[in-house]
């Protein structure tokens, strides 16, 4: 037959046939085998992109960095446009004297658990700060934002439960049901019809997870219409706002007081490596929940507290965010900004509406091209590829800054369309 | 010794829809493992085949499979992805038979009728069985790229287990854009699924067109 003719041995793959979704399941004898075809792929993979992930930093995530180039090695003084940072704070002099002070007086680590001899005074402070913040009645302290998802959900729910996410939860929510024993169900993004869908019926304890804004392509969640369905049916709510904590709201509380829902809202998480630069994640709820999330948080008391030095220069970061409300005024007069060149050089940035925004490139084989030349025109900021979105949806993901100014992003707009423009990817 | 086994396409449309795991596990023997996309939630996928030329002539073909992890072996190549087709139906009585002596793939022992429409930029393939509706499914397109990937599909039955190893070579398109629908009927041929809980929208969509399907020998595995 004729099409018989065309080849008679299998094809040999490129390194492009293959992503990292392809090296997590293999079935085997043995828990090696995986190895080697990941070794071989990513061989090819580094030098042809892959090597802008890892990029060892030199300075402060400040607006300009300095970055190693991992393909030639040479240093590389770029504007910064990856780094989380939001409020610009982390490197204010008044965070880092208080983290030097902390420093002095208590040395390195926290050295135990938060439940054992691991709470410092200095997180007390913190977390009585961080509740007067969020005006709530109490907030529990875990040593990153992902253990606090994990920590938190696992408190809370239990095997015969149902928990449900949005489709593009961070990997925190889910690993937190997965050891909740719970059954989990997604809903699709942002979309209270099918949330709707998937909790009818569904009897016994539910909890619905969202979060402020979306990592991956800045949109806000509609809270109104989650909470409107949730309630309905009973489920309690969970609102994620890594993104959008010290940021969204009249008092910057998050996208919940955005919406004017805080009331409403069951549950509130909470990131400090966002917004003010540092480490470290919270609950914060009434007393009784953060007690009992004290006592059955297993990420938080199964690790180290917060170092001391951390706990204090956030401590100095909050008083910032308290005192210097032109900050959050400067973030949107930014975002603004950035919107609005993008809009008249045509770049697409997807349903960003927050300081999370995609450059879509949407093409999967030219995104590490586009995000090659552009760190060479000197911007930091990296590609994000399947399967961290869905297929052809390929992105440059900003973090703007209120410590950007507007020659900083403007600058940002000429390279990124000139280079989309050069690889046929956004009109003239 | 069985050599290469090919089979000429003029096109092949695959759904990739979520669906609970726990229904994959009632589908799959124990031995075999469901691919999660989400915890708790794997993926079953359709896929409609219009083959030109093959050892016993033209015809239609559906295939209901669940995705499962591939089998990983060093120094061999590795497969895109890998498949447990738990129900397979032919529009020919003479495609069933050697696709259950070659393969020992599980069919439905009736002929199928199954019809592709062409859209601007899609297809539609419509499955009956016993005179009434089975499945319809919609794949859209993206770009058109030549590919050569490559597959491994399971087969379980009561002599043992079966890996092939399947190359799809030919013009291919591929996306996550979520503009598929699928809709399957209440029928004795969708038995093993819980209808309302597998997903009417893919997640991905793979249509291939012009191509070529080439099975290795079929290679009998040891289980516990």
């Amino acid at each position: 037959m004729e099409a018989a003719q065309k080849k008679d041995e299998v094809g040999k793959s490129s390194f492009s046939d293959y992503d990292y979704s392809n090296f997590y399941y293999g079935a085997g004898d043995d828990p090696l085998n995986l190895l080697v075809p990941f070794a071989e792929w990513y061989a090819e993979a580094r030098p042809n992109g892959y090597y802008l992930y890892q990029e060892p930093v030199q300075s402060a995530p400040t607006t300009r960095v300095r970055v190693k180039n991992n393909k030639t090695g040479a240093v590389q003084e770029l504007i910064n446009l990856a780094s989380y940072n939001y409020l610009g704070i982390s490197y204010r002099d008044e965070v880092k004297q208080a983290a030097i002070e902390a420093v002095q007086r208590y040395g390195l680590g926290a050295s135990g658990s938060p439940i054992l001899s691991g709470t410092f005074d200095v997180h007390d402070e913190l977390s009585r700060a961080v509740a007067r913040f969020k005006d709530k009645e109490a907030c529990v302290l875990f040593p990153t934002g992902y253990s606090a998802n994990v920590g938190f959900i696992s408190a809370m729910m239990r095997s015969g439960d149902t928990i449900f996410c949005d489709q593009y939860s961070h990997a925190s929510i889910v690993d937190g049901a997965i050891l909740a024993k719970s059954k989990t169900v997604f809903f699709r993004h942002n979309n209270p019809m099918d949330l709707e869908r998937k909790l009818t019926g569904v009897r016994g304890k539910k909890m619905v997870v969202v979060e402020g804004v979306y990592s991956m392509d800045g949109d806000i969640c509609v809270l109104p219409e989650i909470v409107e369905v949730a309630k309905r049916h009973g489920a309690r709510i969970l609102i994620d706002e890594a993104h959008s904590t010290f940021l969204f709201g009249p008092n910057g509380r998050g996208v919940a007081e955005h919406f004017g829902l805080d009331k409403e809202v069951d549950f509130h998480l909470g990131t400090f490596s966002k917004s003010l630069g540092g480490q470290g994640g919270f609950v914060c709820g009434s007393k009784k929940l953060t007690d009992y999330v004290n006592a059955f948080g297993r990420s938080r008391f199964f690790s180290c507290n917060l170092a001391p030095p951390v706990a204090a220069g956030l401590v100095a970061g909050l008083r910032i965010v308290d005192d210097e409300p032109q900050l959050r005024a400067k973030l949107w007069s930014n975002v603004a900004f950035l919107r609005r060149r993008f809009a008249e050089e045509g770049v697409d940035i997807g349903k960003s509406n927050s300081q999370v925004m995609p450059v879509m490139v949407n093409n999967d084989a030219k995104v590490f091209a586009v995000a090659e030349k552009v760190q060479d025109r000197g911007l930091f900021l990296q590609p994000v590829t399947y399967p961290a979105v869905p297929k052809h949806k390929s992105r440059l993901r900003i973090s703007v800054s209120a410590a950007h100014s507007e020659e900083e992003l403007e600058t940002a707009v000429q390279v990124i369309a000139g280079v989309l423009r050069e690889e046929g990817l956004c009109k003239a | 010794m069985q050599g290469l086994t090919r089979y000429g396409f003029r096109q092949a449309a695959s759904g990739f829809f979520e669906f609970p795991t726990e229904n994959a596990r009632r589908i799959l023997p124990s031995h075999i493992e469901p691919v999660e996309l989400h915890h708790g939630s794997s993926i079953f996928s359709l896929t409609a085949f219009d083959f030109s030329e093959s050892m016993v002539g033209p015809y239609g073909e559906v295939v209901m499979s669940v995705i499962v992890s591939p089998l990983v072996k060093p120094g061999k190549p590795l497969p895109k992805s890998a498949f447990y087709p738990y129900l397979v139906a032919t529009t020919t009585r003479a495609a069933r038979e050697h696709a259950i002596e070659r393969w020992h793939l599980p069919h439905w022992m009736a002929d199928v009728e199954i019809t592709f429409t062409d859209g601007e930029r899609d297809v539609t393939a419509r499955v009956r069985a016993d005179g009434e509706p089975v499945a319809e499914m919609t794949i859209g397109d993206y770009e058109w790229h030549p590919v050569s990937h490559l597959y491994q599909s399971f087969m379980h039955d009561a002599d043992g287990t079966y890996l092939a190893s399947i190359t799809m070579e030919g013009e291919h398109s591929e996306h996550e854009e979520e503009t598929g629908r699928l809709k399957l009927f209440e029928h004795p041929f969708n038995k093993q699924l819980t209808l309302s809980e597998v997903s009417e929208v893919p997640f991905r969509e793979m249509w291939m067109r012009k191509g070529l399907q080439t099975f290795e020998p079929l290679v009998q595995l040891e289980t516990a």
